[in-house]
This record gives structure tokens, sequence and C-alpha cells, in this order.
């Protein structure tokens, strides 16, 4: 059922994937496509957590089938389209055109300008499957855009990746020069803290205990700092120019600290501003953990893919002169295990959960899996 | 009374260039809340007559104390503290470059104000010093980190810090870059921790405290000053003194603002007293400013022989510049007073610390 509307991406990234192949009554069934047991990759397993194959906790009363026909209902597009427009909405709000203009504007400039606002999404999400709402996460909602965004500000400068663009228009210090965008993400940075830490931001009617407030910002603090976001950047800068290929537990860690912490990040303070028991913050910063070491996997697959079609080139050849990627370490084929078996991992930390709230982060990680971009 | 020998009676002021207020584009939020008449200067006279007045028996009491307190053996044992507490707050762990990096930004040195303010507002309000050492360890990371961007290459370009190279020259640019992010990120952590307190720490109270911090440091507190200041910067005609006082209130003030603020917070001090200490804070950082730019003049004066005047047409728009150096020396003392009317109520016995702070901000000269 929705594996069929996946099935022309799917088959893209998991060619053994035949369509007679894929059943409606469970998940995809993609760790056994090539027939192949996926080997066990420790570290990178070991690195998200090992599931749920463990100690899953089977919700008898929703059997197998109900989940695929309430994931199939779920206007997943619909979803993801609308929640943006309501976090677009909340951060418009939260960074008024204030004095001095200036500063403002070039934080507006970097943080209103798009993107599909995957990590806020993410947060609500979370929020709502563990019994909160929109509104109550909203803030820090827009609290992990805000940090998504200063990271970009600051990773686009001159001194470090040098992006003239970002977004489709001039990065932020090609328009306002790069005094201004250093500020404007230390600003968008404090911003986050304010805003989530910030009472007046939340329904009066529904208001967030203080000690989850609290527990929110040691986390975001925890994800973003120099053991988080800014330790993927380090150690990515460290790698950057070495001739040899960089170890897969390397190219793991930047990928878990670059990228998959701060959607991490998102999920969990998510669930605990929803007010989610430890078990179930936990099974969702697991399933974060997979999903975003899922995207740089698949990133990294769709590089080598395209790069193939494109130049004509065996993925041999390609292999020897890129940047150190998952298929240069493991081949194409276990590549693509990989991320079969992260997806597979990371829905099975949402069994348990009310699949119909499960839906939108259930689809979300089929979205990073079978993207074609 | 002491305080008044910052009126000197052989330099003449130079002319008051009074700018109108009017090349704002928009009111300042900051004049409103401090609620000041700043653009109006009352005369010599006024001003004598004013401290005769404020000398109550309490204020008299409170000099008294004041004077048996050492303050010198005060800062540094306090500064000590907070050195200890700062290195176990960024320990080396992995990546060692960034932690490294960190280290080296926030334990080069310098006199901790900042912490000591937190920790004198925390014990002013009957908090102590153990409870109040987490965010004074966050407001020392946050005056680091600006310190820190605002040294690299595109930003102020400053080699040395604290008489040591600069992070960037050490570490380079991205890393700094990085760092300064770190180091912000981490105070809120900090803070948010509960593990760093000595014992159990009403929530709320951390809620409030992070929400004022990060209110003070960001787009309308500590980096609103620097816009303002590096949109005022190189053009031609003088700055007004609005925006003059609008950069020093954000540049400056802010964070002591909120050193004092947070500590008063987490010392359970009530809104009362923390509107009073805001304030109080907000009359030591301008005064500092102010005492800065008094200094730059009397010793330009005495070094190059010239009077005051000619000096100013080429300095940088300051206080001197804008009304004279005998209305910046009032304005000092008025701030002075001020600042140590908002402490009147409290407990003598601690005040102490903030009394002679302020002094020492006044009196230095250097």
């Amino acid at each position: 059922m929705y594996m069929a509307s996946f099935m022309h991406s799917s088959v893209a990234l998991f060619p053994h994937l035949s369509p007679s192949s894929s059943t409606s009554s469970s998940l995809p069934p993609v760790s056994s496509m090539a027939g192949v047991r996926a080997p066990t990759h420790s570290f990178s397993v070991a690195a998200v957590g090992r599931p749920a194959s463990q100690a899953v906790e089977i919700d008898a009363t929703a059997p197998a089938t109900s989940t695929a026909e309430a994931a199939a209902e779920f206007d997943f597009k619909g979803y993801m389209l609308g929640k943006a427009a309501a976090v677009n909405r909340a951060l418009d709000l939260a960074v008024p055109l204030a004095y001095p203009e200036r500063i403002h504007e070039a934080m507006r400039y970097s943080l209103l300008v798009g993107g599909k606002r995957v990590r806020p999404v993410l947060c609500i999400a979370a929020c709502e499957l563990v019994g909160g709402d929109e509104d109550q996460a909203m803030p820090s909602a827009c609290a992990v855009e805000m940090i998504h965004t200063m990271s970009l500000i600051h990773d686009d400068l001159p001194c470090m990746d040098n992006d003239d663009f970002r977004r489709g228009q001039p990065a932020c210090h090609r328009a306002y020069g790069e005094p201004v965008a250093v500020l404007a993400g230390d600003a968008l940075l404090a911003l986050a803290f304010s805003h989530l830490a910030d009472p007046a931001n939340y329904p009066p009617a529904r208001p967030i205990p203080p000690y989850l407030l609290v527990r929110a910002v040691g986390e975001l603090a925890r994800c973003i700092g120099s053991e988080g976001l800014v330790a993927g950047q380090v150690v990515d800068l460290d790698s950057t120019g070495v001739t040899e290929s960089i170890g897969l537990d390397l190219l793991e860690f930047i990928h878990i600290h670059k990228t998959a912490i701060l959607l991490e990040a998102s999920v969990v303070i998510g669930a605990i501003i929803g007010g989610g028991l430890d078990r179930e913050v936990e099974r969702l910063r697991q399933y974060a953990r997979c999903i975003g070491l899922l995207f740089q996997v698949v990133d990294d697959i769709l590089d080598l893919t395209k790069s193939s079609s494109e130049l004509g080139k065996t993925a041999g050849k390609d292999l020897a002169s890129d940047k150190t990627t998952y298929p240069k370490l493991l081949g194409l084929e276990k590549s693509r295990e990989l991320a079969g078996d992260l997806l597979r991992d990371a829905k099975l930390h949402l069994q348990g959960f009310d699949s119909r709230k499960a839906a939108p982060l259930l689809h979300l990680a089929n979205y990073i899996a079978y993207r074609q971009k | 009374m002491a305080c008044f020998t910052l009126v000197p009676s052989t330099l003449s002021g130079a002319c008051a260039l009074l700018s109108s207020p009017s090349s704002f584009r928009s009111p300042l939020p900051a004049m409103a809340a401090l609620r000041r008449p700043f653009l109006t200067y009352p005369s010599a006279a006024a001003i004598a007559k004013a401290v005769e007045k404020k000398s109550t028996p309490s204020a008299a009491a409170a000099t008294e104390v004041a004077v048996e307190f050492d303050f010198k053996g005060y800062m540094l044992g306090k500064a000590e503290s907070v050195n200890r507490a700062l290195d176990r707050a960024v320990p080396l762990t992995h990546p060692k470059l960034i932690h490294e990096a960190m280290r080296h930004c926030l334990l080069a040195g310098g006199k901790r104000v900042r912490p000591v303010l937190c920790i004198a507002a925390c014990e002013i309000v009957g908090g102590d010093e153990a409870l109040a050492m987490p965010p004074a360890c966050a407001v020392e990371m946050i005056h680091t980190m600006s310190l820190v961007h605002d040294d690299l290459p595109f930003m102020d370009n400053d080699g040395l810090r604290r008489g040591k190279p600069a992070c960037h020259v050490v570490y380079g640019e991205p890393v700094t870059v990085l760092a300064g992010d770190a180091l912000l990120a981490h105070s809120f952590g900090h803070i948010a921790d509960t593990a760093n307190y000595p014992s159990a720490v009403s929530p709320a109270l951390l809620v409030r405290a992070i929400a004022e911090l990060s209110r003070c440091i960001g787009s309308e507190g500590l980096v609103a000053g620097q816009v303002v200041d590096m949109e005022s910067t190189g053009i031609e005609e003088t700055v007004a003194l609005d925006r003059l006082e609008y950069i020093h209130l954000h540049k400056t003030a802010s964070l002591l603002e909120g050193a004092v603020v947070i500590g008063a917070i987490v010392g359970g001090g009530s809104d009362g007293e923390i509107d009073r200490l805001r304030r109080y804070a907000q009359c030591i950082g301008l005064l500092f400013q102010v005492v800065d730019d008094i200094l730059d003049v009397t010793k330009s004066s005495e070094e190059l022989g010239k009077t005051a005047g000619k000096d100013l047409v080429s300095d940088k728009t300051t206080y001197p510049k804008l009304i004279g150096l005998e209305k910046s020396r009032k304005l000092a003392e008025e701030l002075l007073r001020d600042a140590k009317s908002q402490l009147e109520g409290f407990d003598p016995a601690k005040t102490a610390p903030l009394i002679h702070l302020a002094n020492y901000i006044a009196y230095r000269q250097k």
C-alpha cells in the first residue's frame, strides 16, 4: 500500500527489491532483498543504539496491518506543508524587525528564506506523539530551526566553507557582510534559548512545567556544543584535505555530530516538552539517530549514483576521487544494505507508539530513505 | 565627601555639542526602560544639593562598613574561585582541539568582574557563592565568546587579548568561530545543569535566569550594541548622545546587567530587589564608559600638552566631546551616586562588594 507510492524511487535505491516482493502487510522487507543478512557494522549500529529487536514493546492491540493502513491514509505531503507553514508563521513572529533593524533584517533574511523545516516538524511530531500539541512544541520547534540556521550562516563564512549561496539566495555574509553575519548567527543562537525558555511563548492554558524547560535547554545546549554539532564540524575540519580516506568510525562521528545530532535534539526536545516518559524519549532518540545517519548514507549513495549516470563511469572509478563516503568505504551494495538496516531500525523504535500518531515520523523516515535528491 | 574629587577646578569644559536625538529612526527602548534624564544636565549646584540630601544615616553607616572591607582581597578570592570553576566547567574532552581553544580563551586571565558581580548580587539577596557559581561561569563564558568573535580579523582584528595571542592567531579562524559558538551554547547548558548546583534549585528560577541572560546578549542586548557601534564607526558627523548611550548600554552595560540580575534571581531575590540591582548594573555599566572617555581625554591632554578642546575634535565620539569634560565628570558622579542609592535598603554588611566595585569603576586611573 504505502510502499507502492515509493516504488519507483525505491527501486533505484534498492535494485533488488522487486514490486512483487513488497507486501502491504508489514514494514518493507528491505533486509531480505539481497538474500544476504546485513553484515554487522557494529560501530554504526552501536552508535545509533541497537534497537528494538531485543526489547520491542509490541502494541498487541494494534496489529501490523493497521499500521500500514493508517499510514497509507496519511497525507504526508499535506502534513509537511501544513506544519512548515505554521512554523514559518511562528518564526516570523519570533524575529520581528525591531531596532537595530540591520541585525534583525539579517536574521530574518537567513531564517525566513525557506527550507522544508524538517527539524521543527520532527520536533512537533515527536511532541504530538507523546501526547503534547503543536502549540506546546512551537517554541522549541522554532528554536531548533534558529540553531540550524545559525550553523549554516557561520558555516558559509569565507573563513569556513566559503559558500556564496544558500537556499537559492546569496549567503548572509554576501548580503550583509561578514561582521553582521557572525553577529546574526550569535544572536540567533541566543534567541533560540530565550525563545525556548520564555514561558510567555507557551499556551497559557497548557503551560510547560519549568523542570521540563530546563531539561530541554540542557538537551539543546549539549547537542549543539563542543561535544555535539561543533564537535562534528571541528573533526570534519581536521579531516579535510587529508589524502588517505578516513576510517569508517571517523566518518560516522562526523555525520552523527554534524547532522544527526540536531535531528536528535529536535525529536528529543519535542518529546520532553510533550511530557514523554523517559523510555519514550529514549526510543525517539534512537529513532532520530537512525534517520540522521540514514540521511547521510543516502546522501552519499545519491551522489555516487548520479555521478555514475552522468559521467558514464563505473562506480569504482568515481570512488577513488571522491571524498570519503560510505560507498567508498563499504561499497555501494553494502551502503544500500546499511541504509535499509537504518530505516528498518528507525521504524522498529516507533513500534509501541500509537500508529496514527507515529505516521508522520514513519513517513519521514521513508522520505529520507527514498528521496532522489 | 570623597566621592566628589572627580570635579576638578582647573580644567574648563569644551563646548557642549548637544546633538538632537532625532538622528535615530526609532525610539530607544533602553532609554525608556532606564527612565533617566540623561539628556538634561543639572548644574553643579543642583548636584551638590542633591548629594547633601542623600547623606542619610543609613548611607553614612554603609560607607563606614565599606571602608573596613578588603575589596582587593575579596576580588582576588572570588576570581580564584571562579577560575577553578571555569577550569572544571570546560574539561579537555574529545575533540581536544575545540576544548583546547575554548580553554585558551576562557582561562587566559582577566579580573572576572562579571562573575564576581553575579556572586555578589546573589549573596546580597541571601544566596551564596556556590549557588551563584554556575551562572557566574556562564556570564564569563559569554563575555569570553563575545571577545573571541570580536577579535577576528574581519571584526575588530585584534591579535592580542589579555596579553596573549588571540584565539584565531593560535587556532585559526574556523576553530575560533566554532569555539565562540560552543562557549555560547555551553553557557546555557551550564546554567541548566542542575548537577552544577550545591543543592536543589528551583527550575522556575533557572528558566528565568536563562531567559534573562539570553535576552541581555542577543539582538536587543549585547549584539545590538555591537551592530549600532559598527554602523556608527567611520561616519563623518558626531554620533548623537542618545546613540552613544545606546551603544554603551548595550555593548557594555547589558552583560553586567545580565550578570547581576541572574545572580539575584538564582539567589531568590524579590522582584523589587532585582529591579534595583538591575538599575545599579546599568548605572555602573554606563559609568564605566563615561570614565573611560574621561580618562582618554585627561591622558591625552597631559601627554600632548594641548587643551582638551583641540583633542576632542579629532577623537571618536565620546562624552567629553559631546557634553564637555566638566559635565562628563558630573554625569559620572551622578551615575555613581545613583548606583549606590540602589543599594540602600539591602543589608549594609552585604553591600560592601558592590559599593566598592562602583567606586573602583569610578575612580580607577586606567
